[in-house]
């Protein structure tokens, strides 16, 4: 395991001396630190908080931001487990962020957990990962059961009871009690969290952009150190920087031909794309991994608060748009296209991500009837060999001229 | 062979005669994408329940406006269809999160861009749980509940727990049935091949339930006087997703496979284990739905993989082919964790994945894969 860590070990070793500690090094320090002490981790996925986590003090692994990291020093390291989730019969069209941690188990090179958990994915794509990692690693897996609708009767009711089993079996799984005091204080920092991530969004609608592309520590904040101090001081840092750029004036380019709402994630192993769309005359003020209109959790009652927890589980950035009716998915975009001045949208989403693709020609229609240009494309996430960074430039640009043409 | 006769024909069309003599007599028809609708509420509002598949599609063109390439071609075959009117028998269509390409092809037929056959159509939508124990077994139940009121107040009609009683009593009879045909396959030399019993299950679909029991009776009876299937080379499995095709168990069958079981929808997951009769008529479904032998969609493993492994025991299986639909997702997943559990066996059972597409083009290469899967056999 220790040759197989390699890659996190070098990112890590680059990062830890930083002061203040980011909220990436706290994060991978700390699962690093399991490993090498044999302290029980578990995985959960994105759109799984780890509030829960963080209070019982066990180590949570968010199994996509272990890939994207890889990515981040390694274009090839996602590209060698999806392949060898390919070789062990894995089917190319399932998404390629899944492949990824499938074939990271099977090459060792993600730390082996001692339970999984997961809450609010938006995919069958998530649902076939976890049994695969249960069936790979042999630990024990608990999935909450997802209400396709919120708002139908006990629905919410229905999710929260969820939600307690899921802290019951990360009780029996790891050995710690829940502090139900120290997880208030924890869903306060995420609160504060929410709060700064708000106020960044808000700050995004202005016309021009003070920014432009993913607000990347505010989704790694989420997907990684939520709960934690570390994770809202890299949030809270995110909206000072643009919250000064708005003070002098700043803009994100000098002159903002037309604004892009980007409906999907960024492209992991492309972060240069969106330079080029700035290059082009154009910002990208909204991505959909960013958005994260959610409640404050009330903690005035343990019930209360978990019952604000659960709801906001369902609210995080593609869950909310992804578990449920496909009106939730519309009514969001073109809120977004609305509240944030998109001038068009682009999707570029996994093929393998057919709750998304599946909508499309919903989507389309939707766009249609309101006069907004649309580009849909398939990019994968993490494998660069779906759509080259030459093929998705030229299309970027070409819908991208047309669009500040009009 | 009488019975035999009239079950296939009735599975070999979208409609067929017993949905025409329903509609003739003012019956009304609802349409479900899988079978973890419990049909039951369906039958106890004394409407038919029928399984949607996309018999007789020859092209996806139409469906292809809504339906994107990475959709499983069953579900671009089937929008197809229904927007070109062929679904005229139906009163309605009732789906859940069965998989994300069934999800949105419900959300085209609600976004109206299917020709509906009749207006009011009825639609409705269940949040059924994807893992079972106590507490998914309530919420089933109070989301059965809410879809007997929505029948109930489209349609102006009562459902009853009686009628429910009586319905769950006419499904478990055709369960009984069911398994006493599934029991004659374990012998050395199956009285029906797999061709014939996906035929079965297939009408079993799409004709009252009533009818089909009788029709099942009869076959049972017919059987007696028949000789068994002999001389094949391999006893098969076949499992996976959507397959409403005989022809393409004949394929396997014809190579000398005699295909003794299965692990399909269309099959064994339809029928396995009854429903209480006791008690609150809807927690009984509740709990009987959940707990039959799971599709991929549920969080179910690995007592999924171990049922699979008793039906090999069982069946006396010398191989598994698992056919998939391509771009399907769960089955893609589930095809790869049955392998690796079928490895870990100590008996290693042959395993094989065979991808295709709703119309069966490529026979050529079928025939060849099965060809060499039945000579890895050993026979
Ligand atoms: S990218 Fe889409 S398919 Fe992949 S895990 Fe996310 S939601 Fe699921
Ligand atoms: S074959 Fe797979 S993708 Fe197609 S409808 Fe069935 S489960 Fe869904």
């Amino acid at each position: 395991m220790e040759d197989n860590l390699k890659i996190h070990r070098s990112v890590y070793d680059l990062i830890k001396g930083a002061t203040p500690p980011g909220l990436l090094a706290r994060w991978l320090g700390g699962v690093i630190n399991a490993v090498d002490e044999g302290k029980p981790i578990v995985y959960h996925p994105f759109t799984t908080y780890n509030e829960i986590m963080v209070a019982m003090d066990v180590v949570s692994l968010c199994c996509e931001a272990w890939d994207i990291v890889g990515l981040q020093v390694d274009q090839d390291h996602a590209i060698r487990s999806v392949d060898a989730a390919h070789e062990a019969g894995i089917p190319p069209e399932l998404c390629s962020f899944d492949k990824a941690i499938i074939g990271s188990i099977l090459r060792g090179t993600i730390p082996k957990p001692a339970a999984i958990v997961q809450a609010g994915m938006p995919c069958q794509n998530a649902y076939i990962t976890c049994q695969a990692a249960a069936a790979l690693t042999g630990v024990p897996l608990f999935v909450c059961d997802t209400p396709y609708d919120l708002d139908e009767d006990g629905a919410l009711d229905h999710w929260v009871n969820q939600y307690k089993g899921m802290i019951a079996f990360v009780e029996e799984h790891t050995g710690k009690k829940m502090d139900y005091d120290r997880l208030k204080e924890v869903v306060e920092e995420s609160n504060r969290c929410v709060e700064y991530w708000l106020e960044a969004a808000e700050l995004m609608k202005l016309k021009p952009a003070p920014r432009s592309g993913p607000l990347s520590q505010g989704t790694l904040a989420g997907m990684m150190s939520f709960g934690t101090p570390e994770g809202t001081a890299g949030m809270k840092a995110l909206l000072d920087e643009i919250k000064d750029k708005v003070a002098k004036g700043e803009t994100a380019i000098p002159e903002e031909k037309a604004r892009v709402i980007w409906f999907h994630f960024q492209v992991f192993w492309d972060n240069p794309l969106m330079g080029f769309i700035n290059e082009l005359g154009a910002t990208v003020p909204y991505v959909l991994f960013d958005d994260f209109r959610v409640e404050p959790v009330d903690t005035s009652s343990t019930e209360r608060m978990l019952r604000g927890m659960a709801r906001r589980a369902l609210q995080s950035p593609m869950g909310k748009v992804g578990c449920g009716k496909v009106e939730i998915l519309l009514d969001d975009m073109l809120y977004a296209a609305e509240q944030w001045k998109g001038d068009c949208i682009i999707i570029g989403a996994n093929p393998g991500c057919k709750w998304f693709t599946g909508a499309y020609g919903l989507i389309r229609d939707a766009c249609r009837e309101r006069g907004i240009p649309l580009m849909l494309y398939d990019v994968d996430l993490v494998d660069r060999r779906v759509t080259s960074a030459e093929e998705s430039r030229t299309r970027v640009e070409q819908f991208l001229t047309t669009v500040m043409d009009r | 062979m009488a019975s035999l006769d009239e079950l296939t024909k009735s599975a070999a069309t979208l409609s067929n005669l017993h949905i025409e003599r329903w509609k003739g007599n003012g019956g009304r028809v609802i349409g479900s994408y899988c079978t973890y609708v419990p049909v039951e509420i369906i039958h106890a509002a004394g409407m038919l329940p029928y399984r949607m598949r996309a018999t007789g599609s020859t092209s996806s063109d139409l469906g292809d406006v809504y339906a994107y390439r990475t959709m499983c071609t069953f579900c671009r075959h089937s929008l197809d269809q229904a927007m070109r009117g062929e679904f005229g028998f139906l009163d309605g269509l009732v789906a859940f999160y069965s998989c994300d390409h069934v999800r949105r092809l419900y959300d085209v037929w609600k976004f109206g861009k299917v020709d509906f056959p009749r207006s009011p159509f009825y639609l409705h939508f269940m949040s059924i749980p994807m893992k079972s124990d106590e507490e998914t077994v309530e919420w089933l139940t109070s989301v059965l509940g809410r879809f007997r009121r929505s029948l109930e107040d489209h349609f102006q009609v009562t459902i009853t727990d009686d009628a429910l009683r009586e319905s769950i009593r006419v499904y478990n009879e055709r369960r009984t049935l069911l398994g006493r045909l599934y029991e004659l396959r374990k012998a050395d030399a199956p009285p029906l091949s797999g061709t014939e019993m996906l035929g079965i299950m297939i009408a079993g679909t799409a004709m009252p339930a009533e009818e089909f029991n009788q029709k099942l009776k009869d076959l049972l009876e017919e059987l007696k006087g028949r000789e068994g299937f002999s001389g094949y080379r391999a006893r098969l499995l076949v499992g996976g997703g959507e397959l409403e095709d005989p022809d393409y168990i004949k394929t396997i069958e014809d190579l000398g496979g005699l295909v003794v079981t299965d692990f399909l929808c269309f099959g064994v997951r339809d029928f396995w284990i009854p429903v209480e009769e006791d008690g609150d008529p809807l927690r009984a479904l509740a709990k009987r739905y959940l707990e039959r032998p799971s599709c991929p969609r549920m969080i179910d493993y690995p007592r999924r993989q171990e049922f699979l492994m008793n039906l090999v025991k069982d069946y006396k299986v010398d191989g598994v082919i698992m056919q998939r639909m391509k771009y399907c997702d769960t089955w893609g997943g589930e095809g790869a964790i049955m392998e690796w559990d079928l490895k870990k066996e100590r008996m290693a059972t042959p395993y094989m994945v065979l991808e295709r597409e709703y119309m069966m083009g490529a026979v050529g290469q079928m025939r060849t894969r099965v060809q060499a899967f039945l000579e890895t056999i050993g026979r």
